[in-house]
């Protein structure tokens, strides 16, 4: 990417020497034209093609732009085509000169792309890569980037699975492809291929800001030469670099507010009381032989009994809870950035300060970001630089997710009683944790996110300094050494006020993730004739050093120190991992004509993290591509401006299978000896020295198309994954001593379709500019140890809901099949195999037909995966005015609810679609998905099934931008180079069936084996700013 | 430019040579099987970790682990205050006799007892190869195979035939077709370890050393398997042989065995007790909090001790089952608690393990396996199956008279059995032997059917669990499930 203007400087050496062969050949015809072709602005262009047409008779302009060619006679016409540019048709007639000035047309096809270890041309592209320009990434603001990229790129699934200030994001490329190891594609910043470490997001260290552009690396061809870590793709992030030229400073500010998208409805203090007396005594009745409903308390037992407070509702006041934890939050965002330079020296420095607060009562982010990126030429040979990214983050978090018991602030606002005020009458803070009868407590919501303290913070720097060397004019070496410095910590503390119960806490844990990488790169760059070569060969090292201390500390006499110094320090770990890495890579670009592509790499990895006996593997690809268009039989005409046929197939691999996993170990198996705590050991794991990296081939067909004069333009792709040898956690008979074993094992597929289309619907003053991509993947375990194993998996401290076996998607729902409620009891009596069961309870499957309800009776019956996603994006441009309308979406996938099952167990969400939707009596049957209201019922109709399983496809206004630039006289006027003002309104509208607060969201995380679980995540915002870009 | 040319390479070289990028990694902060097992030291961590087995989620656990589940709640002693549903869906297994194969308790127990043997197996294999003193050697060899015992011992009285590994495994294929030994045959090597234990171990624990196994445990346990397997002389021997130690003694009260506030040198009755440490170190005990009455919270429990969690709660049968004045009850169960609001929540709960004003999950009350007024009982129940009905009365007055009860006179062999059975019960009570007690005497089915449980006779055996079945085809399941 730095040598890119050598690139160009070089193009028009080569072209003039192409030019010379050329013209020695074409001396001997003695009928000549010759001209010059000129850009837009009357700048002379090298390289274009200038050809007779229905011939193969033709030349290309020298580095002047000037052209000579034989033609066969006056009624010859000559076709002028150039990559981004409109091609022409000119009649030669008599003359013997003809100037042409082409028009732009698609610039996309020469444009760079940046490839693993160096750059091509879009045009000469064989791999699927998609480039995602920093306009695009800058028009949403978000922390990071991740969050940014969401609906831009086929094939590249982005799910915010947090919505909290700097909250986490899933991000899969084609796919899940691996059930125990890492499913996060290789970041790539500037070269260097970096490990994603700390508390949060670690892809918040980059300010979106500083990005020039991403390249999304798909297919084995592309990722290849990422080797053993190149199988879940690869994002490279290049961050902007000087030009040489004037100075030019930029000012981006902006600022907003955001708020949460929707409320749930929840039931008032009088339909809970009327609620919870049901459920209690629909359960007494239940459990307890001869009671009955009007029973006083003295007689029930306390689970049973009905609160004192409920014998007069209409006394009890209703709290919105959830107003007591949303508020409309401020974000902001400053950014100062100069560049610019001179042949010999260029620079781009900026300066960054973000701060997001959340809608969520006491979160909130602040992130200080720099940049600086030097380049500098010290001879005609030798170019070095150096780029520099420090950053510092701060997090304050709140516990927004899972259930009340364990501090979910939603669970908890959800369910706390109505009628219970946030704050008693003294000002101190209510709670409902001390009860007698039987009630759940819950500690007060506002109280948890006030004082139950997260903080996160994080200090990156990253600094990667390189030196190229010309060798020779085509023979560069190219040296880079790289430093991540990655340190990050964490407080928390959580004080007994919350619950009395709990006796206070305290936590610190700081860690840090520090590795350095030198790559040596010799790069061959050559075009003779027809042919053109781009090789490369290259060794590299890579070490990581990560490391983590945490401490623990209880006994607090009293709350006044929050942190781990205001009590005993009760326990104390330290975890030190080293990695290393070593690399040969090599890559050949062959072309032919500009016509026949063919890319070959290879890179063979050594890593610590493999075992003895497999220490080394070798990853290589290979792919073509052929560009039709540029085919004799497609000069001419004027449909089809490029079209080019791809295919590749390769070996990469997914080394993220954890460190020293091929080594036996032993942990602690603590004791108290003679009343003293004393360490004792035991084996953890089995010793594989065979364990080594997951291997993916993957085969990819594509497809790139442009019509009228790249008015349109279609990427297709079709590709087939599959990855073997997986890092596979066996189960292993616990006569052993372990229940389980790492080893290499199983067959996942991916297979999917991507097609993205980009259309420039008008042209003139008023432009409309249509993108729009779609990917279809499917997931499927083909193999197993066994084919009828099956891994059951949860999050959020739930009960096993999802199951990873042959045949279906990684983390399937797996559970009861939901088949009704019962409406009346001679339904549910008839129905022999849940002898339990009455009226308004939940019927289910007898799967496996043996007349009784077990566990046996579960099946797949659910995926959290989309069958479909896509983006759908427009750009409406009129003068300094430009309005874009991002919006994307998913399709099929279903949300397990589990708001909705704690509400089913009785009484502990008040939502009111289950109040009103509820089975009552048989003439008030409900909506036939939500069972009647009871505590503890023998029938247990908490069981997980499908009826907790939801539709959550959505279509999602992801963000409207209203731009308006100032006009240039007005701009100059006022002494500044550009002025931009802009509004822009993120998470808009949200079309979806599904109940909950986001269908996106889910507090699985990266999880992909229990994934699609909603439990109080916190939810996204729709936030409002306003900005302005100023340039000088 | 050849200078720098050649500066480039050289530093390219240097930066790729002077740091460290050796492939051969090995784990800096744990510790890896290439390193251990060579020192004293080794060893005695090793063993710790046999003993910190029993702290396993499917042994004891901080009290609230699979054993009591099984042995207790189980039985007609307790029953569950959680309401149904949720995470208390496997407690009523216990309850209602209807087990799930995958039922994760009698999962753990399976799992963390086999866990706890391949630590022993583990220490064994490497002792005799090791190079470090006779007494060290002879001390972990006695431990180690008295504690492998012990997990067998309760693996083949909870599943009958079980898988008999007496060696490492190192591969995770290793045991993938191993099928079930004859209970037989793991008696046979219980009473083979405990047997060698008796040899190896020392009569006398210091202080310092509290929670080690000694000799006494090794007989003991003995007197116990061969009780057990119906094998009264060789029990009455070893029993014997523990009485006549005048090691152990009864305390004179009843309620003094139980608090922390008993140290380890003034309780005369613990012959080997699960050890707990409260300090938020992960060695605290939750059979207060867990087991005090549900939702209890702050008025029972005080400020930070938990909510109380019910989980084994004394049923009215058992409430019924202490005589008039026995000084056993109050200091076993309770029935009632005054709420923070000063009402009384009537609600039984267990007190034996009461450390009042203990932090949640994280009292110090140690808990029992081996106790002396056991032994008693123990031998009692010996001499009368040996036909000297009223010598075995005279051990049995012993502990009716320690709880202020009246002397039990002219019994006749059966109704000896009977009295003994109820001692039993009542003396013994939430200490994991009430199920184990039954079967053993084939009085399990006839007492919980009289009492309306939905027992059936394949009960006295517990399932297999589902995942060790179909991870080895030579593994059956147990009749009846």
């Amino acid at each position: 990417m730095n040598n890119l203007s050598l690139y160009h400087c070089r193009a028009g050496l080569l072209g003039l020497a192409l030019l010379l062969t050329l013209s020695q050949l074409l001396a001997q015809t003695p009928s000549l034209v010759s001209g010059r072709v000129t850009d837009e602005g009357g700048q002379p262009l090298p390289g274009v093609t200038v050809l007779v047409k229905n011939s193969s008779n033709g030349t290309t302009t020298n580095a002047e732009g000037v052209y000579r060619l034989s033609v066969p006679g006056n009624n010859a016409t000559i076709v002028v085509s150039y990559v981004g540019y409109l091609s022409q048709e000119i009649a030669v007639n008599t003359r013997s000169t003809i100037d042409v000035q082409l028009a732009p047309g698609d610039k996309t096809l020469n444009e760079v792309v940046v490839v693993g270890y160096g750059t091509q041309q879009k045009k000469d592209l064989t791999g699927a890569i998609a480039t995602v320009g920093s306009r695009d990434i800058q028009k949403v603001p978000v922390s990071g980037f991740d969050q940014a990229l969401k609906g831009q790129v086929a094939g590249l699934q982005i799910t915010n699975t947090s919505g909290a200030p700097g909250g986490n994001t899933s991000v899969l490329i084609r796919g899940i492809s691996s059930i125990t190891g890492g499913n996060e594609p290789l970041y790539v910043i500037d070269g260097f291929p970096v490990n994603n470490a700390g508390f949060g997001n670690p892809l918040n260290t980059i300010n979106p800001g500083d990005i020039e552009s991403i390249d999304v690396l798909k297919d084995a061809s592309a990722t290849a030469i990422y080797g053993s870590r190149g199988s879940n793709g690869v994002i490279i992030i290049t961050t902007k670099q000087g030009k040489s030229g004037k100075a030019k400073i930029d000012v981006n500010v902006y600022t907003g507010f955001q708020q949460v998208t929707k409320k749930i409805e929840m039931m008032n203090a009088q339909e809970y009381a009327s609620w919870v007396t049901e459920a209690r005594n629909a359960s007494y009745l239940d459990n307890v032989a001869g009671a009955s409903a009007s029973d006083p308390n003295s007689k029930r037992a306390s689970s049973y009994q009905i609160p004192a407070i409920f014998q007069d509702p209409s006394k009890l006041t209703t709290t919105d809870w959830q107003d007591a934890i949303f508020r409309t939050a401020p974000i902001q965002n400053y950014q100062v950035s100069a560049s610019g330079g001179t042949d010999n020296f260029r620079y781009a420095l900026s300066g960054s300060y973000f701060n997001q607060q959340g809608i969520i009562i006491s979160s909130g982010l602040q992130r200080y970001t720099f940049r600086a990126n030097l380049e500098g030429k010290l001879s005609d040979k030798l170019n070095i630089g150096v780029n520099l990214t420090p950053s510092y983050t701060d997090q304050n978090d709140v516990n927004a997710e899972g259930h009340y018991g364990a501090l979910g602030i939603l669970s908890a606002a959800q369910s706390m009683p109505p009628f219970v005020p946030v704050y008693n009458a003294d000002g101190s803070y209510s709670s409902y944790i001390v009860v007698t009868e039987g009630q759940p407590s819950i500690a007060n919501p506002v109280q948890i996110a006030n004082e139950y303290k997260i903080h996160p913070s994080q200090f990156r720097i990253l600094g990667n300094a390189f030196a190229t060397y010309s060798i020779l004019k085509d023979l560069k070496l190219r040296v880079t050494f790289g430093t991540d410095i990655n340190q990050f910590k964490r407080r928390t503390w959580t004080p007994n006020t919350i619950n009395p119960s709990n006796p206070s806490t305290a936590e610190a844990r700081n860690g840090e993730d520090n590795s350095w990488l030198n790559e040596n790169t010799l790069n061959y760059k050559r075009q003779f004739n027809d042919h053109s070569i781009d090789a490369i060969i290259g060794y590299t090292a890579q070490r990581s050093y990560s490391n983590q201390t945490i401490a623990t500390a209880g006994n607090f006499p009293d709350n006044l120190i929050p942190n781990i110094n205001g009590g005993t320090v009760t326990s104390g770990s330290e975890s030190t991992q080293i990695y290393t890495l070593q690399s040969f890579l090599a890559r050949v670009n062959y072309g032919y004509k500009d016509k026949y592509l063919i890319t070959a790499t290879l890179r063979r990895d050594g890593s610590s993290r493999f075992g003895a006996n497999n220490r080394w593997g070798t990853f290589p690809s290979a792919s073509v591509g052929w560009r039709i268009s540029e085919e004799g039989f497609m000069k001419g005409q004027t449909v089809v401006s490029d079209l080019k046929l791809r295919a590749s197939y390769g070996l990469t691999g997914n080394n993220a299978i954890g460190n020293y996993r091929a080594i036996g170990q032993l942990s602690g198996a603590n004791y108290v000896i003679g009343d003293v705590l004393t360490p004792g050991l035991g084996r953890s794991s089995f010793t594989n020295p065979e364990l080594g990296w997951e291997s993916t081939t993957q085969v990819d067909v594509g497809l790139d198309f442009s019509l009228l004069n790249s008015r349109l333009s279609f990427t297709a792709d079709y590709y087939r994954k599959v990855n073997s040898n997986m890092l596979f956690t066996i189960q292993t008979p616990a006569v052993t001593g372990l229940t389980s074993a790492v080893v290499n094992l199983g067959k996942v597929e991916n297979k999917g379709v991507e097609l993205s289309m980009s259309s420039r619907n008008l042209v003139g003053a008023f432009k409309w500019n249509t993108n729009f991509n779609i990917t279809f993947n499917r997931n499927k375990v083909l193999e197993m140890s066994t084919d009828a194993e099956r891994i059951l998996s949860a999050s959020g401290g739930r009960p096993a809901y999802a199951v990873t076996q042959a045949g279906y998607p990684i983390g399937s729902f797996f559970g009861r099949r939901f088949l009704g409620i019962f409406r009346t009891e001679e339904e549910a009596k008839a129905y022999t195999v849940q002898p339990n069961a009455h009226a308004g309870d939940v019927k289910w499957k007898d799967i496996d037909g043996n007349g009784v309800i077990n566990d046996n009776d579960k099946e797949v019956i659910g995926s959290p995966y989309p069958k479909y996603f896509f983006g759908f994006n427009n750009t409406f441009t009129y003068k300094g005015f430009s309005l874009d309308i991002m919006t994307s979406g998913q399709v099929g996938q279903q949300v397990y609810n589990n708001s909705f099952y704690l509400n089913n167990s009785g009484v502990q969400n008040n939502a009111q679609y289950v109040y009103d939707n509820r089975w009552v009596s048989p003439d008030q049957p409900g909506n036939g998905l939500f069972g009647r209201a009871i505590r503890g019922g023998k029938n247990d109709n908490t069981q997980y099934s499908s009826v907790y399983l939801f539709d959550a496809s959505f279509w999602r206004i992801r963000n409207v931008t209203l731009a308006y630039a100032l006009p240039n006289t007005l701009v100059n006027r006022l002494g500044l180079g550009a002025v931009r003002v802009y509004a822009t309104a993120t998470n808009l509208y949200t079309f979806t069936s599904y109940f909950g607060y986001d269908p996106e969201t889910n507090i699985s995380g990266d999880s992909f084996t229990s994934f699609g679980l909603d439990f109080g995540a916190y939810p996204q915002a729709r936030t409002v700013t306003f900005g302005v870009n100023l340039s000088f | 430019m050849k200078i720098s040319l050649f500066a480039l390479i050289l530093s390219a070289c240097l930066l790729g040579a002077c740091q460290d990028v050796s492939l051969d990694q090995v784990p800096q902060t744990e510790r890896s099987e290439a390193n251990f097992y060579q020192t004293n030291a080794d060893f005695y961590n090793a063993i710790v970790g046999v003993y910190g087995a029993l702290k396993l989620t499917g042994i004891v656990e901080k009290g609230s682990g699979s054993y009591l589940y099984m042995t207790e709640l189980v039985s007609d002693n307790t029953d569950t205050g959680q309401a149904r549903g949720g995470t208390a869906t496997e407690l009523y297994y216990f309850e209602d006799f209807n087990f799930a194969l995958s039922s994760t308790t009698i999962s753990n127990a399976w799992t963390s007892h086999y866990a706890g043997i391949a630590r022993t197996n583990s220490i064994l294999d490497r002792l005799a190869a090791v190079n470090i003193p006779q007494a060290s050697k002879d001390r972990f060899e006695g431990e180690a195979k008295f504690m492998r015992a012990l997990f067998y011992f309760n693996l083949v009285r909870f599943f009958g035939d079980v898988q008999l590994a007496t060696h490492e495994i190192t591969s995770p294929y290793g045991a993938n077709s191993l099928p079930r030994s004859p209970a037989a045959d793991v008696y046979a090597l219980i009473i083979s370890d405990l047997k060698t234990a008796e040899t190896k171990l020392p009569t006398t624990i210091p202080a310092s050393e509290a929670g080690r196994a000694s000799v006494w445990a090794a007989k003991s346990l003995l007197g116990k398997v061969y009780l057990t397997l119906k094998q009264y002389d060789n029990a009455a021997t070893k029993l014997k042989e523990v009485i006549d130690g005048n090691v152990f003694s009864l305390m004179p009260k009843y309620a003094d065995i139980f608090p922390a506030t008993t140290s380890f040198v003034n309780n005369k009755e613990y012959i080997f007790a699960v050890q707990y440490k409260s300090g938020q170190v992960g060695q605290g005990s939750d059979l207060w909090s867990n087991w005090a009455a549900v939702n209890a919270s702050v008025a029972l429990l005080g400020a930070g001790g938990g909510t109380g969690g019910g989980f084994n709660r004394p049923t009215a049968d058992m409430d019924a089952a202490y005589e008039a004045g026995d000084l056993r009850k109050d200091a076993s169960m309770l029935n009632s608690y005054k709420a923070a609001n000063g009402t009384t929540v009537n609600e039984r709960y267990v007190v034996k393990f009461r450390q009042q004003g203990a932090l949640n999950q994280d009292s110090d009350v140690d808990f029992p396996l081996l106790r002396y007024a056991d032994v008693l009982l123990m031998y009692g129940e010996t001499l009368n199956e040996l036909g000297r009905t009223s010598e075995g009365l005279t051990y049995l007055n012993q502990i009716r008279k320690r709880a202020g009860l009246a002397d039990k006179m002219d019994l006749s062999q059966a109704d000896f059995r009977l009295a003994m059975e109820q001692e039993r019960r009542v003396e013994l009570a939430f200490e994991g032997h009430r199920w184990f007690d039954l079967v053993r005497t084939g009085r399990f089915i006839p007492v919980m059917t009289t009492k309306g449980y939905k027992v059936k006779d394949f009960n006295q055996l517990y399932l297999i669990p589902q995942r060790e079945i179909d991870l080895n085809k030579a593994i059956t399941q147990n009749t009846g499930y």
